[in-house]
């Protein structure tokens, strides 16, 4: 099954990388392009600084969902207030859930527990597909979630399972089996890689293969390879420093793609570093290119 | 750089800017300058560990690199769980004690998931080298912005949490023999309704090896709150200097500002703001007309520079700007890293000055 069909069908994406890579340009062009398509799409990002409508040309999103385009809308989840609105729900008592969400113990707990908010996360995700959402997207298509930057993108895959090995039982734990089974479902969950083509950040896209390969029995349905330096001329005697910078950059952008190819044949798009500032334009031509990409 | 006005260096800022090699290259250029230097650091390349010749015996202990430098230098990679283990076992009273805590399932979740605790055990290791006092100077290398946030507030983090009354609960017998939860009717209130809460979230079973956790860490409570002020101290002491690494282009400078104000609002005494890979300005205004890639290289150019601008503009009055060059290679050798260090350490040194 080619690409294209596979994300014409999943219902979560989630699209991780190292910082600094382009990662939201992507699931930006990669959400705008699946839009296009005919499906309903939802971005979701959970950076505490939101940059996605910058992207998309919308207002911020301030937690509420946004419409960003024709069948695109995005929204910024802040992980503990998904915490606190799910004591909310499972307290009902207003004094008692005022005391709880006060209480330096909770703060600590959630703060401090390992993959729970990942875990609200994608529970929240979880929700939205299954035609729990709000009035005014009460049922998306497709998720897809801009992860954060920091530590390993596996951290955010693997979390439902470990939460739901932890904490074995109540509702929490329940929650966690639940997403962690949605997470294993090839049909309904996918994942993608985005890298630029240098040294550290092909490192930890191969490092994080390994990790999804080993732990999740997993595979990306696409590695995007971003910012890739325009081919070079041949090197001549007396060439200006910009020209020299260049030829060495591309050279570095070859050694790495040969590298990441040598261990990934899975489906590889690249995208060319392109003279255009973050914002809607930069988006439409990086979606231009992802679509030729995955359509090839 | 004098080592008696900076015996420790922190390079901070976000991920994907150069900033490891930096730390290595100006910790090499000190040893040149004839100071002892360590540098420590987080998640090194490959290419960083072969330039360096340090291996994985670097995350055990110390290790000398192989320089013809005036001065020794030296490298430490950072191992959380390692320290976290070593933390406890420095801590315990007895044997029994500590295998406790070693074999608690709870603690071994923990050491290796919890952001927090990895981010504190690195200050750790850190407060640790800087008391031996074997080197004149020590570079740390931290991991990208967001986390050395939360690797900076680490301390305070956990005095917080072991001050919270979290523990206080925590270690209420809430089982009995038979591993039976019993009535904790003397908690009063908040701590019936908390922890009912908490039991009807996320089940016995954790708790039980929660409360087992902070039983067998109990004796080890005052030792680790002291330890955690000292390091809060020494991280803002007048000592220690801040270096903020940033890459030019979209984006960045907002970012930059944004943990600039967040350091020195903490307290951090922050010094130069690097602006490391920029590309060149396009020099023969003809070039650009030339290709494709020359109108790319020509817009690169100008999108850095006018990111040095605006951030010289908005806060180089307080924190001098260093400009570094985007270098066509990578170090891959000492002598290419030595290079860098000397560039480096001289604008840093000028940069000084200006403060």
């Amino acid at each position: 099954m080619g690409v294209l069909n596979r994300l014409d069908r999943l219902q979560l994406l989630v699209v991780t990388g190292k910082g600094g890579v382009g990662k939201s340009t992507v699931s930006a062009a990669l959400g705008a392009h699946l839009a296009n398509r005919g499906r309903k799409v939802l971005l979701i990002e959970v950076d505490p600084r939101e940059n996605l409508h910058q992207l998309l040309d919308t207002p911020p999103s301030g937690g509420e969902i946004v419409e960003a385009a024709s069948n695109l809308w995005l929204q910024h989840l802040d992980p503990r207030e998904l915490l606190d609105d799910l004591v909310r729900e499972k307290l009902k008592v207003g004094a008692l859930v005022k005391k709880v969400l006060s209480s330096p113990v909770h703060l600590h707990f959630t703060e401090g527990a390992p993959g729970l908010k990942q875990t609200a996360v994608f529970g929240r995700a979880l929700r939205m597909v299954e035609g729990h959402g709000p009035k005014q997207l009460r049922r998306p298509d497709v998720v897809i979630l801009d992860a954060p930057a920091s530590g390993h993108g596996i951290a955010w895959m693997a979390a439902p399972q470990l939460v739901s090995e932890v904490i074995s039982s109540g509702p929490i734990g329940n929650m966690a089996a639940l997403i962690a089974d949605f997470l294993a479902d090839r049909q309904r969950f996918g994942s993608i890689v985005v890298t630029t083509a240098e040294e550290m950040p092909v490192q930890e896209a191969l490092e994080l293969l390994d990790a999804m390969s080993t732990r999740l029995d997993r595979q990306p349905e696409v590695v995007v390879v971003n910012s890739i330096y325009p081919p070079a001329p041949k090197p001549r005697r007396g060439d200006d420093p910009a020209t020299g910078l260049w030829i060495r950059r591309r050279r570095v952008n070859e050694e790495e793609l040969a590298r990441l190819s040598e261990r990934w044949d899975g489906p590889t798009v690249e995208i060319p570093l392109e003279p255009i500032d973050a914002g809607p334009a930069l988006v439409g031509v990086v979606g231009d290119h992802l679509a030729r990409g995955i359509e090839a | 750089m004098d080592p008696r006005e900076h015996p420790m260096v922190i390079v901070v800022g976000s991920g994907g800017v150069g900033k490891t090699t930096l730390a290595a290259a100006m910790a090499l250029s000190s040893s040149e300058g004839g100071d002892d230097t360590l540098v420590m650091t987080f998640d090194p390349s490959l290419r960083l560990k072969d330039t360096l010749g340090v291996g994985l015996e670097a995350s055990e202990h110390t290790t000398r690199v192989k320089t013809d430098t005036g001065a020794p230098l030296h490298a430490s990679l950072l191992d959380a769980r390692r320290t976290f283990d070593r933390v406890i076992e420095r801590y315990s009273p007895d044997e029994d004690a500590q295998r406790r805590i070693l074999e608690n399932r709870f603690y071994d979740r923990l050491s290796a998931n919890l952001a927090g605790v990895l981010e504190y055990m690195a200050s750790e290791r850190l407060f640790e080298v800087a008391n031996e006092g074997r080197h004149d100077r020590i570079v740390l290398d931290t991991p990208p912005t967001r986390q050395a946030l939360d690797f900076l507030g680490a301390p305070a983090r956990i005095v917080g949490f072991l001050d919270s009354g979290a523990l206080r609960i925590a270690l209420k017998p809430w089982f009995d023999d038979d591993g039976k939860l019993k009535a904790t009717s003397r908690l009063g209130f908040v701590g019936r309704t908390v922890e009912d809460f908490l039991d009807r979230m996320v089940g016995l079973e954790l708790l039980r090896d929660m409360a087992e956790f902070f039983r067998a860490f109990a004796p080890l409570y005052d030792g680790f709150r002291r330890r955690a002020l000292e390091v809060h101290d020494l991280l803002r002491s007048n000592d220690t200097l801040f270096v903020l690494v940033s890459g030019p282009g979209e984006g960045r400078v907002a970012d930059t500002i944004y943990f600039a104000r967040r350091l020195t609002e903490a307290g951090y005494n922050l010094g130069p703001i690097v602006i490391n890979r920029i590309h060149p300005l396009l020099g023969d205004a003809n070039a650009e007309a030339e290709s494709e890639g020359h109108r790319l290289l020509a817009w690169l150019g100008r999108r850095d520079h006018a990111t040095v601008s605006e951030l010289k503009d908005l806060v180089g009055s307080s924190h001098p700007v260093v400009e570094i060059p985007f270098m066509p290679d990578e170090p891959t050798d000492l002598k290419s890293l030595k290079a860098l260090g000397e560039m480096f350490g001289s604008r840093l040194d000028e940069a000084l000055q200006q403060l």
